[in-house]
């Protein structure tokens, strides 16, 4: 399974490291606004105070005309750019000052209320946003003084603006590269992982691709791909060994064996007492090749060498099929043999070893359950799994046995009298292994239960 | 086995262990068959190239040329003589049971000769591009393929799809020795060997259905071999 994007730790780092991003940019530019916003005002703010003063000090030198005077020479002047004045009597009517009319209602509450006022420019009308201070003179008359904020405020808007597209960009140009980052990482690491499962699955000549970058990621690849190299070629020195192995071992069986057919092709044919002990002679040949047999398949799924070529199996009817195969015999023998299963129960896997591991399981059942038994055969598909179970009410494996029961020539219960090997359960344990899955033996209460967990 | 007095059998055996080819070979001899022996791969091919044989039997692991890769090689020269491999026990692979679909076959070492001798004649009785029949007979026994209905002297007989499945193995083998492994093989498609004598009982059972209270049984039993369903007159 690929996993999402959104669910890998480089998505998550950079969905992080983009909050961070867009948090330090955010409090640098935002403190700066504030800063300078404040640094503005306070400036003006000096300007209306110190320009109060010294007309409330003209005001207690020379009185009402002293103030009208020295305003209207502030004004035709043009002493200040943007400077506003206006002196009115305690019912707010003008009795000076560049303004029309008194642009509050009544007295204003806050220290520094602000207002606009609209002028006529050339070619436009305009609104002028203005920042004023209020006193009232000892004589009962309000003098207001007052500027001009229209460009700071303009200054303060770009620096908004400035402000907050630096955000969002910074915080757009961190989520892309996060984005970016996490997706090439994911890819990266996806690659990865399914190079390895399908090396897993059995491609066991795949390689993990080295993208040439020189990266930590390249290095990794090759050291992964050195691993693989090493493993593939012991896997190969394992296999031929087993090859020259079975071809050494069957090689003096098959001369037996033919010498011994020779013997039963003879004309005239032997005595009937020779045939028949040729013929045991045979059957034990027969048993003791079975066995060899068993022996290297186990030393062949216990090498760890990847199930070669694995095809889509479906457990539930390969079940179904053997035990329809055994069914015949179990009723000869006065046992009982069922199967329940859903369909489809596929596993990836080798048709003939899980045949031969439901055989086993099967036999075993046979070899173990008294006439008048039963042996039970289920097959439930689970969500990522199949679940196979052998049940049977025979006399079962003590709990201190159990343990014991998947190695090689183990037996129970005076089965020793009895044909087979007793490799069939760690042939059995060897196979599921093989396919990555998990063989518990557990009591049935009474009887055993063999519980093999497969990988769908 | 009369059908190859008419004449003989032209055998190519490769075989890398001395001892057990010159068994294999007089094996073969006896058994009326014309036998020539090659000791490694190449040679075998060299040979198999040359002559005309009806068929070649190869050991699968050789010196210089492995047996699969004869075939291969065979094939690709437009050869299409059956071919059956000889292979280790313990190294059954799909490439090996792949062989089966190419019209080839191959038996796992040791074997009995019996065995041997049953896969051949199997081969060379294999006609390719054989019309597909859509009905079987073999005296009174019939079975219609297309309505999966199986008759003994007119009278129908109840088999379950897995004794219709075995019958008509048996019966597309009329008159030819099939052992225990071919039925596992050709008929359940295992390829590996259960301790239980499940085919004898299978056998039983169907033998039940179709000679039951009949004067003339089908279906025998050869001693340590297998079975044959022929007519005995």
């Amino acid at each position: 399974m690929r996993p999402a994007l959104f669910n890998t730790t480089a998505f998550r780092l950079s969905v992080g490291y983009t909050l961070l991003v867009t948090l330090a940019v955010g409090v640098t530019l935002g403190s700066a606004y504030l800063l300078t916003e404040s640094l503005i005002t306070d400036e003006v703010d000096l300007i209306i105070d110190t320009e109060l003063k010294s007309l409330e000090e003209k005001y207690a030198r020379s009185g009402v005309s002293g103030v009208t005077d020295e305003i209207n020479l502030r004004i035709d002047s043009w002493g200040r750019i943007g400077a506003v004045y206006m002196l009115a009597d305690a019912n707010f009517e003008r009795i000076v000052g560049n303004v029309a009319h008194w642009p509050f209602d009544g007295m204003p509450t806050e220290a520094w209320p602000e207002f606009d006022i609209a002028t006529i420019e050339p070619g436009r009308r305009a609104v002028h946003p203005v920042r004023a201070a209020v006193r009232t003179l000892p004589g009962g008359d309000l003098l207001l003084v007052g500027t001009d904020i229209s460009q700071g405020r303009r200054f303060a808007e770009k620096f908004r603006f400035a402000t907050l597209s630096g955000i969002g960009l910074s915080t757009l140009a961190a989520a892309l590269a996060g984005f970016w980052f996490s997706f090439r990482l994911a890819r990266r690491v996806g690659e990865v992982t399914r190079t390895c499962q399908r090396i897993m699955a059995g491609e066991s000549g795949r390689r993990l691709p080295v993208a040439g970058a020189n990266d930590e990621f390249d290095a990794l690849a090759a050291s992964v791909n050195r691993v693989l190299d090493r493993l593939e070629e012991q896997a190969g020195t394992l296999r031929a060994t087993f090859d020259s192995t079975a071809h050494d071992l069957r090689a003096p069986l098959q001369r037996l064996r033919a010498r011994m057919d020779a013997l039963l092709l003879r004309s005239p044919p032997l005595e009937p007492a020779v045939r028949d002990s040729i013929e045991g002679a045979l059957r034990e040949l027969d048993h003791l090749q079975r066995t060899l047999a068993t022996l290297l398949q186990i030393a062949l799924a216990e090498s760890g060498t990847p199930l070669a070529a694995p095809a889509a199996v479906d457990v539930g009817e390969l079940a179904a099929e053997l035990v329809e195969l055994f069914e015949p015999v179990a009723g000869a023998q006065g046992l009982q043999l069922a199967c329940s299963h859903e369909l489809p129960a596929i596993v990836q896997g080798n048709r003939q070893l899980l045949a031969q591991l439901l055989t086993n399981l099967i036999e075993n059942g046979l070899k173990y359950v008294p006439a008048g038994g039963r042996i039970e055969v289920a097959v439930r598909k689970l969500a990522d799994r199949v679940s196979l179970i052998v049940s049977d009410n025979g006399p079962g494996i003590a709990a201190e046995d159990r343990s014991r029961a998947g190695q090689p020539f183990v037996r129970f219960g005076g089965a020793d009298k009895q044909e087979g090997s007793g490799l069939g359960l760690s042939l059995a344990a060897a196979i599921v292994r093989l396919h990555r899955g998990r063989l518990a033996l557990e009591s049935n209460e009474p009887g055993l239960r063999v519980v093999v967990d497969l990988p769908a | 086995m009369a059908w190859f007095n008419l004449s003989p059998v032209q055998v190519l055996l490769i075989e890398d262990d001395t001892e057990a080819a010159g068994l294999l070979v007089r094996g073969l001899r006896e058994s009326g068959f014309t036998v020539e022996h090659a000791a490694d791969g190449r040679e075998g091919l060299a040979r198999a190239l040359q002559g005309q044989f009806d068929l070649i039997v190869t050991d699968r692991m050789l010196p210089h040329l492995d047996g699969l890769t004869i075939i291969e090689r065979l094939r690709a020269r437009g050869s299409g003589t059956p071919v059956l491999v000889l292979s280790a026990l313990g190294s059954v692979d799909d490439r090996i049971r792949g062989l089966k679909a190419g019209g080839d076959d191959y038996l796992t070492k040791p074997f009995a000769f019996a065995e041997l001798l049953a896969r051949i004649e199997a081969l060379l009785r294999r006609r390719p591009n054989a019309p597909s029949a859509t009905r079987l007979q073999v005296e009174d026994l019939e079975f219609d393929l297309l309505e999966r209905r199986v008759t003994r002297g007119g009278r129908e007989l109840e088999l379950t799809a897995r004794e219709m499945k075995l019958l008509e193995f048996l019966m597309r083998r009329a008159g030819q020795l099939v052992t225990r492994t071919m039925l596992l093989e050709g008929v359940w498609d295992l390829h590996f060997d259960p301790q239980s004598n499940l085919i004898d009982v299978h056998i039983s059972r169907l033998r039940q259905a179709i000679d039951r209270g009949s004067d003339h049984p089908l279906i025998h039993t050869v001693r340590g071999s297998g079975y044959v369903l022929r007519s005995d007159n």
